[in-house]
């Protein structure tokens, strides 16, 4: 608590062993290397701007998989419910409701649909695997049908301005508002996992759930609390994926979850529960943009990508353990 | 939520100066349980249990496996709900839903295996549930007070454990301090039960947990103990309770018994330890050691185990002993030094050392000595299966079980039953006649008795003598002297990673064996 | 603190940068050459392939440099804008792009030309006044010709079904509509099925087409005619046809030439292909593209026609050229 000197070098020898230091890590070496081989398009600040930008609706997601993965959960749905949520706002705009109207209803489908995996999950005792595979499905269907099979034309009014680059007279704006929205949430995230009694009782719920409820804790509650959180931050995903597609897509964020959840582990998270940062899943989502995007500028085929990013995710996860084995 | 628990901040625990003041003669009991029963489908578990607890003693609950113990602590810490009977906490009646109700009302269970939470800190798991804050939020100065008050009260003499501390980095005596300090940490902590305190702790640690039990009721909380360890029961407990077949059969003060009068009132009939005398004439080597040394532990270990013969050793917890076992069996990586089992040199891994007929029974039966999952049959048959090629025959696996079930005395409804849900007695008995059924030669045995009951210890060393009769060679660690000097030809203590001389068992004596396995 | 292995691992990573670079496009010793992405819907399909050869032709001929870059996710709106968008972060010269879907695509075309990067749209049309250019074959004249070719395939007898692509595909919906404009004029003629969709891959299509072969009994006779509208519903459409055993039993047209189709038109069981000409569309709109570049005014138009390949002019020379042009000659170079 007293911030002396000696306490601060002590703090900044201890640093490899905070969650978030790995990933930081591999985020720099990534970036150092593209910048090596692509100076003159990787390295401009405008790159990194965009690349922050295209990174918003896998980070938003992975905050709310960050905390359904600590809470020893996954949820599949994700991708489902972001398409959910575009085809949502989509058809509420097209009925003539206000841009904020749809916004909300966006993000209220997402609650539902969050709130819906908590129920399978704590209420009928389902895996949390098996559950969200159900309702990855389940919700993919509900999306085609509400959109009827296509995607939908709606005038997206200043829902649109949610992603786009500010314009020139307010540059010192840096980043498109949904780009700020998303790291206040983050924030906020993980504000409430340090300090809140709810965030404890999510890591102790993912640690031991029989320790926690031993203690007292209503691991039920947390659990549909978690996945009700998990899915409204989806919801706001599929807020910020509209503004970017302009269009409602139901086809929208397919395989988004495999990625999310990607994001997760490069952050320090682990399948078995009880880990995670969002510190730690943003820097691991901005690796993921990163390697796609270097890969871009240096002009490899898909294929090439597809496989680095493959080994890049293994390498990381596999020396963070190294890192936490030595810690 | 957080306002409520505000008063009672400064005094984990309570009411310390009622306990100072009043005399033992008029105490009234703090826990009364009446008539208590409770049936699982048609296995009756309590058949009618009494039971007073004072406020300020340790009472100390005895009974074999399946006496009821456990299910009597589930009541009582709301895990479970009874049947009939009527329970009674500081005057007024109680029956506790679910834990939370057992831990707001001041009962805490503080279980065999500790569970902690393992990616909290120390102050963290023991505010678990009950942390001070407002709106939603931690108040974490608050929280460090409060941790550090309850600690204080399990602290060894001057060291407290740094509540700031990860809990994984703990070890097994500190996690049940760090659960005992949870339970002191409640509004108004009444009733602590221990299941089994002892099972995983050293016996300096176990003296410090005796040291820590005294304290707290002196300042008039109630204990309830339960043990398997009857020396254990007479050091610490003022009165006792012993259970058998789920009823109440005694009840007493401590000073008024003995070790004998207790075991005969939890078997019904006397069964005691009795050392063995009768010689048997070892064969040939089967498995002999030359300096060998694993990863960590053990350092340096030399031996040679002859056919018909029971080599015991002895030492305290993490002399390395079970390293030992494991590098002779493969599952832990040999650093250098010699094994010829048989004719064969060298470590080998897990299947070829199955192939060569020995066995291991692991000390921690259910995260590694058995398939919890699977039936007893299952179990059985595991490391020998019975059918044609890569087809099992169940017809014949279950014929299989049965003998064993019936030769071991397993108590179960049918061999088609999950291990899980045996009492620890039978899950040990499975687990041996999966070596029976492999039919190895070679027996690494370790602990083959710990955390079960009188009447299946007696059991499990009624087949070792029989096994050595019939030519087996057993390596078997113990940490109950007795024990040893009933099953073993030969001892040999190992202090720190090395491994002693073996010596006939009739030559040495306890106190010759703790001075060696204390470094003496 | 950091352990040997560590070091090896990042070791590791500067390898496989160091191979990226390796592998990276011929020609970009940081000359003034400009820099031109080229963007189609997807990497795998047959049709892209051709159309990359004529943008690499084009590149060649006006010693422009192409970066040729189709969506991580195949036919994923989402990929397809990330991907205009990092190639205005790149500040690349201009930009040729087959958008997925004509709304979609709007608003990243509107950033880059506002970063003042040109883009030519090919392919698809996109619903906005931004691009310089598009270049495309005439989808409803193509499906007009595939319409009246049905029609007089079948005497202008008989019952159709149509396959149709995807929603939100301009394109296709454009051939599918010219094909019901003309097959509507022939009086026998009747569509039974117009409103199932393939869906983007050939599994998806063959998924749909079996499900409606059985729906509309094909395996009876009850049906004259099919028609879908891409490579992907075609080959799926042939498929299925081959499993029912039905190929060559009724009048099939479709569209595009990869070898499968080509194979089954040598083999009876398509009837007729409406060819594009994705090689000339790569080429022209690339050229255009720099061309533009240049300061030369180009055509707000372009149309790369479309011919119908059956089984008795597959072999002429120009057809030919169309049906199986000599890609290697181009991407061979482009390696």
């Amino acid at each position: 608590m007293t911030d002396t000197p000696s306490s601060f070098t002590a703090r900044a020898r201890a640093l490899p062993g905070e969650p978030w230091f790995g990933p930081l890590a591999a985020l720099l070496v990534v970036y150092a290397l593209f910048a090596v081989v692509a100076p003159d398009t990787f390295l401009g600040s405008l790159n990194l701007l965009s690349m922050v930008r295209a990174t918003v609706v896998v980070g938003v997601t992975a905050v709310g998989m960050t905390l359904i993965m600590i809470q020893g959960g996954i949820d599949l749905s994700v991708g489902s419910v972001v398409a959910l949520a575009t085809v949502a706002i989509a058809r509420s705009l097209q009925a003539g409701q206000s841009p904020m109207m749809a916004l909300a209803t966006g993000i209220a489908v997402g609650a539902i649909a969050g709130l819906a995996n908590g129920a399978l999950v704590a209420g009928l005792r389902l895996t949390p695997f098996i559950a969200t595979l159900g309702t990855m499905s389940a919700l993919r269907g509900l999306a085609k049908g509400l959109a009827r099979e296509q995607k939908i034309d709606a005038e997206p009014g200043w829902l649109e301005e949610l992603m786009t680059m500010p314009p020139p007279e307010r540059t010192y704006q840096l980043l498109p508002i949904g780009v700020w929205v998303g790291l206040l949430l983050a924030i906020v995230a993980a504000f409430v996992l340090a300090r809140s009694r709810f965030g404890r009782h999510v890591v102790a719920t993912g640690s031991s759930p029989a320790t926690a409820r031993l203690c007292g804790i209503d691991v039920g509650r947390v659990t549909i609390l978690v996945y009700v959180l998990g899915g409204l931050l989806a919801g706001v995903a599929g807020v910020l994926e509209f503004s970017t597609l302009t269009v409602g897509d139901p086809t929208d964020s397919v395989g988004l979850e495999l990625k999310v959840i990607a994001a997760v582990v490069i952050g320090g998270g682990s399948l078995s529960g009880g880990q995670g940062s969002i510190a730690g899943t943003l820097l691991g989502a901005l690796l993921l943009t990163f390697i796609d995007t270097g890969c871009t500028h240096v002009g490899l085929p898909n294929w090439v990508q597809e496989i680095l990013t493959g080994a890049i995710i293994v390498v990381a996860v596999w020396l963070d353990r190294l890192r936490r084995r030595d810690g | 939520m957080a306002g409520s628990r505000g008063l009672n901040d400064s005094r984990a625990v309570g009411t310390a100066d009622d306990a100072t003041e009043t005399s033992d003669a008029e105490r009234e009991p703090v826990l009364s349980v009446r008539g208590l029963e409770k049936a699982f489908g048609g296995t009756i578990a309590l058949a009618g249990v009494d039971l007073e607890v004072l406020a300020g003693e340790v009472h100390a609950v005895v009974g074999e496996n399946g006496a009821g113990k456990s299910t009597l602590m589930k009541i009582l810490a709301g895990t479970q709900q009874a049947a009939r009977g009527s329970i009674t906490l500081g005057g007024s009646p109680f029956a506790p839903r679910d834990p939370v109700v057992a831990r707001r009302a001041g009962i805490a269970l503080v279980p065999q295996e500790p569970e902690l939470a393992e990616h909290l800190s120390v102050e963290e798991n023991v505010l678990l549930g009950a942390e001070p804050g407002r709106a939603g939020l931690v108040d974490f100065p608050a929280l460090r007070a409060r941790a550090t008050t309850a600690l204080a009260h399990v602290a060894h003499g001057d060291s407290a454990i740094d509540p700031a501390r990860p809990a994984a980095s703990l070890g097994p005596a500190e996690r049940q301090r760090v659960v005992i300090a949870r339970a002191l940490a409640l509004a108004s902590p009444r009733v602590l039960i221990l299941d089994e305190p002892t099972s995983s702790l050293t016996s300096t640690d176990v003296e410090q947990l005796f040291v820590t039990l005294r304290k707290l009721v002196a300042r008039g909380l109630a204990v309830l103990y339960v043990s398997h360890f009857l020396e254990e029961v007479m050091a610490i407990a003022h009165r006792f309770t012993v259970l058998r077949d789920g009823r109440s059969v005694a009840t007493g003060d401590i000073a008024d018994t003995t070790p004998e009068a207790l075991v005969r009132a939890m078997a019904g009939a006397a069964v005691a330890l009795r050392p063995r005398h009768a010689d048997r004439t070892p064969g040939e080597v089967l498995l002999s050691l030359g300096a060998l040394a694993g990863r960590h532990l053990p350092h340096s270990a030399t031996l040679e185990l002859h056919r018909g013969e029971v080599l015991g050793i002895a030492g305290l917890i993490g002399a390395g002993r079970t390293e030992l076992l494991r590098a002779i069996f493969g599952l832990d990586p040999v650093r250098s030094g010699t094994i010829r089992v048989h004719a064969e040199m060298g470590p080998a891994g897990p299947p070829r050392r199955l192939a060569q007929g020995v066995g291991l029974l692991s000390e921690d039966r259910k995260a590694e000595g058995l398939a919890l999952d699977l039936t007893i049959a299952e179990n059985t048959v595991l490391t020998r299966r019975l059918g044609r090629g890569p087809l099992i025959d169940p017809r014949r696996e279950r014929a299989t079980a049965r003998d064993f079930v019936a030769r071991l005395g397993i108590r179960c409804r049918d061999v088609g039953q999950r291990v899980a849900d045996l009492s620890g007695g039978n899950q040990q008995k499975v687990a041996l006649a999966r070596l029976l059924h492999h039919d190895a030669d070679v027996l690494l045995l370790d602990e083959p008795t710990r955390g079960i009951d009188v009447r299946s210890r007696a059991d499990v060393h009624a087949v070792i003598d029989e096994l050595a009769d019939r030519g087996k060679a057993m390596l078997v660690v113990s940490s109950y002297l007795p024990e040893l000097f009933a099953l073993c030809d030969r001892i040999a203590v190992m202090c720190r990673g090395r491994l002693g001389p073996s010596r006939p068992a009739r030559e040495l004596d306890a106190h010759a064996i703790l001075l060696e396995a204390a470094g003496g | 603190m950091t352990s040997r292995r560590q070091v090896l691992g990042l070791i590791g990573l500067g390898l496989a940068a160091a191979a990226c670079r390796r592998s990276a496009p011929t020609g970009g010793e940081a000359g003034k050459a400009p820099r031109i992405a080229v963007i189609p819907k997807g990497t795998t399909h047959e049709f892209w392939k051709s159309v990359h050869a004529g943008a690499v032709k084009a590149s060649q001929e006006l010693g422009v440099e192409i970066v040729w870059k189709g969506p991580l996710k195949e036919d994923d709106l989402k990929s397809q804008i990330d991907l205009v968008q990092s190639f205005v972060a790149q500040r690349i010269s201009g930009i040729v792009l087959a958008p997925l879907d004509s709304k979609g695509l709007r608003g990243a075309v509107k950033d880059a030309v506002r970063s003042g990067i040109p883009v030519v749209v090919f392919d698809s049309a996109l619903d906005s006044a931004d691009p310089i250019s598009y270049v495309a074959t005439d989808n409803r004249a193509a499906g007009r010709l595939a319409g009246e070719r049905m029609v007089e395939a079948l005497g202008g007898q008989g019952k159709l079904v149509v396959l149709r692509y995807q929603e939100g595909s301009a394109s296709t919906h454009e051939r599918e509509e010219g094909f019901l404009e003309a097959v509507r004029k022939a009086v026998g003629v009747q569509v039974v099925s117009d409103n199932q969709y393939s869906g983007p891959t050939t599994e998806s299509a063959y998924a749909a087409s079996e499900s409606l072969l059985l729906a509309q009994r094909a395996a009876q006779g009850d049906i004259a005619g099919v028609f879908a509208p891409n490579e992907s519903s075609t080959f799926g459409m042939l498929l299925a046809l081959e499993k029912a055993r039905i190929a060559g039993r009724l009048r099939f047209v479709g569209f595009d030439a990869s070898t499968k189709l080509v194979a089954g038109l040598r083999d009876g069981k398509i009837h007729g292909l409406v060819v594009q000409n994705p090689l000339e569309m790569g080429y022209r709109s690339t050229k255009a593209l720099a061309l533009h570049l240049r300061g030369e005014k180009i055509e707000a138009k372009v149309d790369t026609g479309s011919t119908f390949v059956t089984a008795k002019n597959l072999d002429l020379p120009e057809i030919k050229q169309l049906v199986a042009p000599d890609l290697s000659r181009w991407l061979g170079a482009a390696g």
